[in-house]
């Protein structure tokens, strides 16, 4: 497993774009096995048991459930501009990019860990966590750009389909990590798997807040 | 772990598919995919794709779409201010808003493709503006799953109102698109053969008033910009209608604070609709 994650983090071997034969097991078990270690450390720092295992299983539900809405949808577009041809590439780039987000937010859970046994207060944990997943955002974007450099130089039409699947892609994981809060666990309420607020909308309460604050 | 060999172009899937000859799925598949739109098919001078694989395509797609949009009602259902019958109702009404849609600027398109001397006849136009549709539709389906998502993650109706307005613009928006890029080559008036028998009439060219001025365009150019002309405004009344449409047939989503009910009573516009709920929304 950890040569196919030196593999999937260089975009070299099996897991380069256009090797091939693509790992697709490979790629699903480091998208979504990964992220469960990070979701572990994250709900440490409640002290509660039961928010570390229901971390553990709502950040790999998140990245997985987001991606899964969204995919159909990049299917779509991707057959209208023409490109079905290269959407097997297309979708080894997305699942690749979501692996190494996977295993970078996995690779920062130490220094999460690190910090959380050094003593931090709920807003610096939550600052830290939102550090580390923008961190392996990035990394993640990385990886798509790798896979999707050979793409665009055959057909410059991938470039739509990229900003397509990214819109997309963010408009629903910023809901879905709203909705799925808790993951550190506020001192202030009790453990749950859901806020009692989780079907509000993420987009009008910081539209609302914004507007508050002025 | 195991690996799967990637397919070459094009993958034996499709080439297996090809063999088993056309199904409803495959056939909005080669639709999507342009094969039925590309120059070389448009320029012989009809479309492959049958009338009954688009009606039915549209159906299908459109009733998907529609009933996540009526899912907001239905989840609202056990709180007592929605029904689960508007999930049904709007399966309905979203396929209905199209296709009344096209039956509405029908007429219309054809009267312009003839004036246009357009080489297809009113079956091939029909089935262009059924494939715009699917081609709109399977774009709006495609987002059910982000539509389904968003209704069981939020309670606010405002927010879901504006995020289908803006799911009908951006597939409307490649619907017009494709419709766009199938006219500009269906538009190309037919080349009257050299010492054909019955020739069709030709406007003359405009009188040039400056002695030693630049030609006039060819006939047949001239004529062909002002039908493109003709038809950017025909798009632009195929979306308003289209609008204007879903307005009439209200509700899709179900306001909470109302009683289920098949249609509203008139009045207002969309437009107008729209820039209310933004101020709803905060």
């Amino acid at each position: 497993m950890l040569g196919h994650a030196t593999e999937i983090l260089r975009a070299e071997g099996r897991h380069q774009p256009g090797a091939p034969t693509t790992a697709w097991a490979a790629l699903l078990v480091a998208a979504l096995a990964t992220p469960a270690i990070h979701g572990a450390v994250m709900g440490t720092w409640s002290g509660r048991p039961l928010q570390v295992f229901y971390s553990l299983t709502k950040v790999p539900l998140l990245l997985g459930a987001a991606t899964l809405v969204c995919l159909p949808n990049f299917f779509v577009v991707n057959t209208l501009l023409g490109l079905r041809e290269d959407f097997h590439a297309a979708l080894r780039g997305v699942l690749a990019s979501q692996a190494t987000l996977g295993i970078s937010l996995a690779a920062l859970s130490p220094l999460i860990g690190l910090i959380y046994v050094s003593g931090c207060s709920y807003p610096l944990a939550t600052l830290t966590n939102g550090a580390a997943f923008l961190t392996a955002t990035l990394a993640g974007q990385w990886t798509l750009a790798r896979h999707y450099r050979p793409l665009v130089e055959r057909d410059p039409r991938h470039r739509v389909g990229l900003v397509g699947w990214l819109v997309l892609y963010q408009f629903v994981s910023i809901q879905l990590a709203w909705s799925l809060r808790p993951f550190i666990g506020s001192p202030d309420f009790a453990t749950t798997y859901f806020r009692e607020d989780s079907w509000t909308n993420a987009y009008v309460d910081a539209v609302q807040a914004m507007l508050m604050a002025l | 772990m195991p690996e799967t060999p990637n397919p070459p172009s094009p993958g034996p899937a499709a080439q297996a598919a090809a063999a088993k000859g056309p199904t409803l799925f495959g056939d909005i598949d080669r639709l999507l995919r342009g094969h039925y739109t590309s120059e070389a098919a448009l320029r012989t001078g009809g479309i492959a794709v049958p009338l009954r694989t688009l009606a039915i395509g549209s159906l299908i797609l459109g009733a998907f779409y529609g009933a996540s949009m009526g899912l907001f009602s239905g989840l609202n259902a056990g709180a007592g201010n929605g029904s689960w019958l508007q999930v049904f109702a709007s399966a309905v009404k979203v396929p209905i808003l199209f296709l009344l849609t096209l039956v509405v600027t029908f007429p219309s398109l054809y009267v312009v493709s003839a004036l246009a001397r357009s080489r297809l006849q009113t079956g091939d136009t029909m089935r262009v503006l059924l494939g715009a549709v699917t081609v709109n539709l399977a774009l709006l389906a495609s987002l059910g799953p982000v539509a389904a998502f968003f209704t069981l993650s939020t309670d606010s109706y405002p927010f879901m109102k504006l995020l289908h307005v803006l799911f009908f613009t951006v597939s409307g928006f490649a619907g017009l698109g494709f419709l766009r890029r199938a006219l500009r080559t269906i538009l190309e008036p037919t080349r009257v053969p050299p010492g054909a028998v019955f020739q069709s009439f030709t406007p003359s060219p405009p009188l040039s008033i400056t002695q030693g001025a630049a030609p006039p365009p060819e006939p047949a150019t001239q004529e062909n910009d002002q039908v493109r002309r003709v038809f950017q405004l025909w798009i632009v009344i195929f979306g308003l209608v289209g609008a204007q449409m879903g307005w009439i047939l209200r509700p899709f989503i179900g306001a909470p604070s109302r009683e289920f009910g098949w249609f509203r009573e008139r009045g207002s516009n969309i437009l107008l609709d729209v820039i209310n709920t933004f101020g709803d929304l905060f």
